[in-house]
């Protein structure tokens, strides 16, 4: 779900502000600790690699997963001066509320699931192997934070998402869209010098 | 405690409202609501999600419509869509959630305006549920047979907006009620009949298509908001050309004839200071000629450049009058200060260089100003341009190159100019000795009255001059009556009166022939209106009439009845000051009446004195 805010802004944004100015402008983004968000993302598919072969780091990946949140919240707290910061960090960190009341994991819900794969939610139902997420019941806390929102068809993609990560995402949109359309801010600022 | 307190003596009765507002808001939530979104299904989360998702879109994506300022947002017709199809609940959620949402999203606005404004929301959305279910309307799929109550429902929701709304700027601005709520609902009927419409197609869309629906309706809304948004920029742009004038980009003429009667008005409400200076660039043929049009035009535009940038840092308005004459108009601003200010302008248009400066005599870029402070006797815009206009001549005769305010010659010219004066209006009062001996002995005795009070009254030299010049002239479109009328023993025929009424409109068109006379105008035109307004021409009433033609009117009556006419009984100065008294109110002025009564009583006092 990450990516699909990143494929919209883009998209709009070679649209508005031009392929070449978008390019230009992206290769002029400055974030502060900037190197951390790339190591997060490594980080994140080793773990994938890791906890398929040892079962000590598979028992600990709920508390490395809030590890690795809490320093991704951080990095964005020290960037939230950028446009659309302020609604990426909000949904991080509603992801990660609902993650740490709940030992960890995201709670999925079964109506969200079953546009799924079946075998997902076969893996779901059963409990294992899936360990980043786990099947909402009664006692779940907080479950409307959890991945309750179905997207399907037409959505070109079959998911099940969280309100965070809606958030997390319009957040991204309007940074990409931010940066790569400078004119929008000339358009609006022009009749304030004609008065 | 102290600081409580300063609190508590800040409040006012806005803030009272704004709480009660809340309170009642707050607690028809907790009624209504009862706090159960805490055991909402997920799939009802998704739903409140999407609608608080849709309210914020058409939150952000606004109708907006002329004039300025103008912004509608559609989010009733999803509150009311969510009543239709989920129920009072459901909606007040989706209401809570949007309200954190957007409080957290704009920053700016304070908390209680957030909060005053979820309660009113609430109290509509509750009020219009309530009467939903009265009517026996059940959350669902739109009936149609039932679209009456729906309309009814709609007419609540928007009655309780307009007046909770109403009596909110009705307490905040001191409106009258009726009026204000009147405005409203003259402004928000297009919203109404738009949003009953989008809640009714959204309630269908959302019943049948469930989420795609939703969607189909957003982009409709989105589309629609920025259609109109397309729409008001072109307003903009056509609004903007049609007030500023091409070549210098300051604002037109006809622009600034619209400001300067609004900030005439203003002036005159608020009681601020407001002066207009007219300015014209010195010798701007003498460059045209030397250097072409062309060059002339860049030579205005520069000009005009520089009035612009001057104008927007200290917030005056310039325009071009024409040619090469510009106006400011400086609110806030009294002669004094504006003659400075304008004085700093031109030196700075001294000092700045441009192409072939040195043709000028001066060897600089330098312009004439003449300048004019509002005041309380000027009933018309074109007054004060025409003030303006003459002090800029003035500075025109002085050699250019200065800054000249209406009404500060020096005092022995305009004693000159004033005798002058006084004989060039006799002259045509000398024409009255062979057609009507008692005008001409009348006017002569209201100049003299006129004189003396002028004297008492604490007025400026240019007032006194227009005031007594006025006294002289007041009756000069009597010269139009014919003879027999205005020397007629007999009671006039009621056609002849009519006539003899035309005089105050024939003596102003003759006044305005002779530039030196037009200020008097006013004075010859309205001497004969009453304070109660039923005098002619025009009816003015009290304060609209200018002061000094008020006292014009009370000397002009007391003169007419203690005249001497033979065969006539002759009213003496106590009787005339009782029929006065008698009057004061209804045709003069009762203040102005009273210090005109208590000058004829010291004068009379004092020759009595000087008699004995």
């Amino acid at each position: 779900m990450v990516y699909d805010g990143i494929i919209f802004g883009l998209i709009v944004g070679f649209f508005r502000g031009g392929l070449r100015h978008g390019l230009v402008q992206f290769s002029n983004i400055r974030l502060k600790a900037g190197w951390i968000f790339p190591l997060l993302l490594v980080f994140q598919f080793l773990m994938f690699d890791i906890q398929e072969r040892s079962s000590t780091v598979a028992a600990a990946s709920g508390y490395i997963y809030i590890a690795v949140y809490v320093v991704g919240l951080i990095f964005l707290w020290l960037n939230r001066h950028n446009k659309g910061f302020w609604l990426i960090l909000t949904g991080v960190f509603l992801n990660f509320l609902v993650m740490l009341v709940n030992g960890g994991r995201m709670p999925v819900s079964v109506e969200a699931a079953s546009v799924l794969d079946p075998i997902y939610l076969q893996m779901l139902k059963s409990g294992d192997a899936v360990t980043k997420h786990f099947l909402l019941d009664a006692s779940t806390r907080l479950p409307f934070l959890g991945d309750i929102i179905p997207l399907s068809s037409p959505y070109p993609r079959t998911q099940a998402i969280s309100i965070g990560d809606v958030v997390m995402n319009l957040g991204i949109f309007l940074y990409l869209l931010n940066i790569m359309t400078p004119a929008a801010v000339d358009l609006k600022s022009q009749p304030k010098v004609q008065g | 405690m102290s600081k409580l307190k300063s609190h508590a003596a800040t409040l006012d009765s806005g803030h009272m409202y704004a709480l009660s507002i809340c309170l009642i808001g707050m607690s028809l939530f907790s009624y209504t609501n009862r706090f159960e979104f805490i055991h909402y299904e997920t799939s009802t989360w998704v739903w409140i999600y999407a609608m608080t998702g849709a309210c914020l879109i058409l939150n952000f994506f606004m109708i907006q419509l002329p004039p300025e300022g103008n912004e509608l947002s559609m989010d009733s017709s999803v509150y009311l869509a969510c009543i239709f199809t989920f129920g009072t609940s459901f909606a007040l959620t989706v209401l809570l959630m949007n309200c954190l949402f957007f409080s957290i999203i704009d920053r700016k606005t304070s908390w209680w305006k957030h909060l005053t404004n979820f309660s009113i929301y609430c109290i509509m959305i509750a009020a219009t549920s309530a009467l939903f279910q009265y009517l026996g309307g059940s959350p669902g799929a739109l009936v149609n047979t039932q679209l009456f109550m729906y309309l009814t429902v709609l007419t609540v929701y928007f009655a309780a907006n307009t007046l909770l709304v109403g009596l909110y700027y009705y307490i905040l601005y001191r409106g009258t009620l009726f009026e204000t709520i009147k405005d409203i609902i003259k402004d928000s009927v297009f919203v109404f009949l738009c949003t009953l419409a989008l809640s009714l197609v959204l309630t269908v869309l959302v019943y049948h298509n469930q989420i795609l629906g939703l969607m189909l309706f957003m982009c409709l809304a989105v589309l629609l908001s920025q259609s109109f948004k397309k729409l008001f920029a072109m307003y903009r742009s056509i609004e903007d050309r049609a007030n500023t004038d091409q070549r210098t980009g300051l604002y037109n003429h006809s622009y600034f004839e619209e400001v300067l009667e609004q900030e005439i008005q203003k002036s005159r409400s608020s009681g601020a200071p407001l002066s207009l200076a007219m300015i014209d660039l010195d010798d701007f043929k003498k460059y045209n000629d030397h250097f072409g049009h062309l060059q002339g035009d860049k030579l205005i535009s520069f000009v005009g450049e520089m009035l612009k940038t001057e104008s927007q840092k200290s917030g005056t308005v310039a325009a071009r009058y024409g040619g090469e004459e510009f106006t400011l108009l400086m609110p806030g601003y009294d002669s004094l200060q504006a003659r400075d200010y304008i004085d700093q302008l031109r030196k700075k248009l001294n000092n700045s260089s441009f192409h072939g400066v040195e043709i000028f005599p001066l060897g600089c870029l330098a312009f004439s100003a003449g300048i004019a402070a509002c005041s309380l006797d000027i009933h018309d815009k074109s007054q004060l341009v025409d003030q303006a206009d003459q002090a800029l001549y003035y500075s025109k005769r002085q050699g250019k190159n200065t800054v000249h305010t209406y009404g500060m010659h020096s005092p022995l010219e305009q004693e000159l100019d004033f005798s002058q004066d006084v004989r060039d209006i006799e002259q045509q009062l000398n024409l009255f000795m062979y057609k009507d001996m008692e005008t001409f002995r009348h006017s002569k005795r209201v100049f003299r009255y006129a004189m003396d009070i002028s004297e008492l009254l604490d007025i400026d030299p240019i007032s006194k001059r227009n005031f007594t010049l006025g006294a002289l002239i007041h009756d000069i479109g009597k010269l139009e009556i014919p003879w027999n009328i205005l020397n007629k023993k007999d009671k006039l025929a009621p056609e002849e009166w009519e006539m003899v009424k035309w005089h105050v409109t024939w003596g102003k068109k003759m006044a305005l022939t002779n530039d030196k006379f037009k200020e008097l105008a006013p004075y010859i035109e309205l001497h004969h209106e009453r304070y109660d307004g039923k005098g002619y021409p025009y009816g003015f009433k009290g304060e609209e009439i200018p002061r000094l033609c008020r006292m014009l009117t009370i000397i002009d009556s007391f003169d007419a009845m203690t005249t001497e006419r033979p065969y006539q009984p002759t009213k003496s100065f106590e009787e005339a000051i009782i029929e006065l008294r008698a009057c004061a109110g209804s045709q003069f002025d009762p203040e102005l009446t009273e210090f005109f009564i208590e000058y004829i009583e010291t004068r009379e006092h004092r020759t009595g004195d000087t008699a004995v």
